[in-house]
């Protein structure tokens, strides 16, 4: 297929080749010339040779001596007034861009320091001073680069970049309460450091729900994790709001040690759940300490739901599986709700903080909303509760927009059922990393979270991602993440959310887990800033919980590359196939310019190697 | 690459199949000409309209091949649970059907 002029001059520097067959005489115009995208697959399977291939913007205009069938690499040898090549802007060589360049130290006889956003530079005595600051250096670096002659002393200069005070929108307290014991008891109650959870609560969590028909509670310590379990549905923190406060502000009390654990089948046996299944030794089978998982030596209630025959597959199953541990749940926060202020070892303050006059930004966040446990409950009146809560694929999966505070309260109760590995629980949300981090970070405005659903039909995706756009445009941002979890046809409308926000002239950095098995399905010219959320060692499902979800690491790749798309740096292209190196160059790369340590997480190695892996995947 | 262990991985067949059942999760597809059926999630199946019994579906496939001759305990052992699992859930529904 011809190209175009723009296309021809977006590839001036890629091979050029012609796409049809081209009589001697002709002079090359870009409708003669291939799509240099497709070259890759042509040279892997032999169909085409670029040795020697002249560029695109030497061809041009070039006269063609000789008759050449399509897909013939132009060379030297058919050519007639061939241009001089200039020097390529940019090499073809990575996936995501140097997140920053490293800024090079320079001779500075004068301290350079940026401090709450202020650039002061003070120079003492000098002469023949020249300051030279990009003007992206302070918004994507955070360190300036000033380059002043070594022998300058004379003069007294000193500029202050004008700075507007940061406004506290809101504030949340998490309220920890320690939990060293899980034990039954004649009443749910907490003593000491013990809960306590009342014998015979099976019935009512079975009375509860037509569709439940039997259920069982087990305590998990850590001394039992070598211990089978079905598929995990769901891991949810124990939480509770104090008094009259409501989600995402005020006070939150939670039980630090503990979570809460959903299993479950239905009558024949079936697993509730998609399809394959993190089914198990526990310990084999959960990547400690992700987001969304539990942390090593945290105690697990762990309830298994037998739900009615053949219901495992529709909506009503799983809805009724997590309504009904609710009660659980919800008898424990009653508890909690009437213990003294003795019993809080800590409390943590959340801050939502608007930075006026920062880069303005937002994340978007793509939940499953296919159906069934392709779902999520939005909003609920207890954190990661049920009642009050909204599915969100009664609302039509369109955007809705929450404050980062919600966020962290727990305003997310996930069905979502898809790979285990790319799975975001409910408990993910909560330790939402990508929202902790543009929170914490001085140099962005994070004015909110955007949650928008993932439709089935491909009609519905672009009727939301076109809400997505507007949403977004209406908001004024400088730059916009959007997330994604799993992989499939939501990257039809992952990527249609990326184009909608793109073609407003608004950078926009994707999340998802791609890697090898999820590599996207479809792309556009928005597209240009991806991180992968890939961990496992060979870059797919590895069928261990949450192994491959959105880590803290991931949250600053994408915070340092929005950064740098707002500053109009230049981020290379990808290597067509996925190479794991790019990530690691590019923590590189960060740590570098930021001067700190990034500690990168773990994957499925450190995990006690059960058997089916190490002859599966590695 | 994990690919690289396939012999005929390259032999990519164009398929179709109808689509014989849809529920709020999977589709499952029968593929055409006897040669088999599969069931997928939903979100690994790319629809324009309501996926619905009896449209026709086409995609790209390969041979499944062996990757070697090791049998997985791990997984022969999971399998084992599930379908005794299975079976005792099975007789206790049938019995309370009969009660």
């Amino acid at each position: 297929m011809s190209i175009t002029a723009e296309t021809a001059k977006a590839h001036a520097h890629d091979p050029a080749v012609l796409c049809c067959r081209a009589e001697a005489g002709i002079t090359i115009e870009p409708a003669n010339l291939e799509d240099p995208a497709i070259f890759d697959d042509l040279v892997d399977s032999g169909l085409l040779n670029l040795d020697g291939c002249l560029t695109i913007e030497e061809v041009l205009g070039a006269k063609l001596t000789k008759t050449c069938d399509s897909l013939c690499p132009l060379t030297n040898d058919v050519l007639d007034g061939v241009k001089a090549p200039t020097t390529p802007a940019e090499e073809k060589a990575e996936e995501e861009a140097p997140a920053e360049e490293a800024a090079p130290a320079a001779p500075v006889a004068t301290a350079a320091t940026v401090a709450g956003g202020t650039l002061k530079i003070h120079i003492g005595e000098g002469k023949d001073i020249n300051l030279e600051i990009p003007v992206g250096a302070l918004g994507a670096t955070g360190e300036a680069v000033a380059e002043v002659p070594a022998a300058a002393v004379a003069a007294t200069a000193t500029a202050e970049a004008p700075v507007e005070e940061t406004k506290v929108v809101g504030t949340l307290t998490r309220r920890h309460i320690k939990i060293t014991e899980v034990k039954r008891g004649p009443e749910t109650k907490i003593e000491g450091t013990t809960l306590y959870i009342r014998e015979g609560i099976e019935a009512e969590v079975i009375a509860n729900q037509e569709l439940v028909k039997d259920f069982h509670l087990e305590i998990i310590t850590p001394d039992q994790y070598h211990t089978y379990s079905e598929t995990i549905m769901d891991v949810q923190p124990i939480a509770t709001k104090e008094g009259d406060a409501i989600l995402g502000e005020g006070a939150t009390r939670v039980l630090d040690g503990v979570v809460m654990m959903l299993t479950g089948t239905d009558e024949g046996g079936v697993q509730i759940g998609e399809f394959g299944s993190s089914e198990g030794y526990l310990d084999e089978n959960i990547m400690w300490g992700r987001p969304g998982c539990p942390d090593k030596g945290e105690i697990f209630i762990k309830g298994n739901i037998v739900v009615q025959e053949k219901t495992n597959m529709e909506r009503r199953g799983p809805m009724a599986a997590h309504t009904a541990f609710d009660i659980i749940t919800q008898e424990i926060r009653e508890v909690m709700k009437e213990l003294d202020d003795s019993f809080i070892v800590e409390d943590e303050e959340l801050k939502s903080i608007r930075r006026p006059g920062k880069k303005k930004v937002v994340i978007v966040k793509e939940i499953m909303g296919q159906g069934a446990m392709h779902d999520n409950f939005i909003l609920p009146v207890e954190p990661v509760g049920i009642l009050g809560a909204r599915a969100n694929v009664d609302l039509g999966n369109v955007p809705v927009c929450v404050s980062p505070l919600e966020v962290l309260d727990g305003c997310i109760h996930a069905l979502t059922c898809i790979g285990p590995a790319s799975k975001e629980m409910s408990r993910h949300y909560w330790r939402e990393p990508l929202v902790l981090e543009a929170l914490h970070d001085e140099e962005v405005d994070l004015c909110g979270v955007v949650f928008v659903g993932s439709p089935q039909i491909n009609a519905e995706k672009y009727y939301v991602s076109r809400r997505v756009g507007h949403t977004v445009e209406m908001m004024d941002v400088d730059g916009a993440f959007v997330t994604t979890e799993g992989f499939g046809n939501n990257h039809i409308d992952f990527a249609s959310h990326i184009e909608q926000i793109g073609m407003r002239g608004i950078p926009v950095v994707g999340l998802s887990f791609c890697a090898v098995q999820g590599a996207l399905v479809v792309g556009n010219k928005y597209m240009q800033y991806m991180v992968d959320n890939n961990k496992s060692e060979s870059g797919i499902e590895n069928e261990v919980l949450g192994c491959n979800t959105l880590c803290q690491e991931e949250g600053i790749r994408a915070l340092a590359m929005l950064k740098a798309a707002m500053a109009g740096e230049e981020v290379k292209a990808a290597e067509k196939k996925w190479n794991p190196n790019v990530k690691s160059t590019n923590v590189e790369l960060i740590e570098a310019a930021c001067g700190k340590k990034i500690e990168l997480v773990d994957n499925e190695q450190s995990l006690p190697m059960s058997q089916k892996r190490k002859e599966k995947y590695d | 690459m994990d690919n690289e262990r396939l012999h005929y991985g390259d032999k990519i067949i164009y398929m179709e199949g109808v689509i014989v059942d849809v529920d709020d999760c999977s589709i499952s597809i029968d593929l055409k000409g006897r040669l088999g059926f599969f069931k997928a999630p939903k979100r690994m199946f790319i629809c324009d309209t309501e996926p619905k019994v009896g449209q026709e579906v086409g995609w790209n496939m390969s041979f499944p091949e062996q990757l070697g001759p090791e049998v997985n305990e791990k997984y022969v052992s999971n399998i084992e649970k599930e379908r005794r699992k299975q079976q005792e859930m099975q007789a206790r529904l049938d019995a309370n059907k009969e009660d």
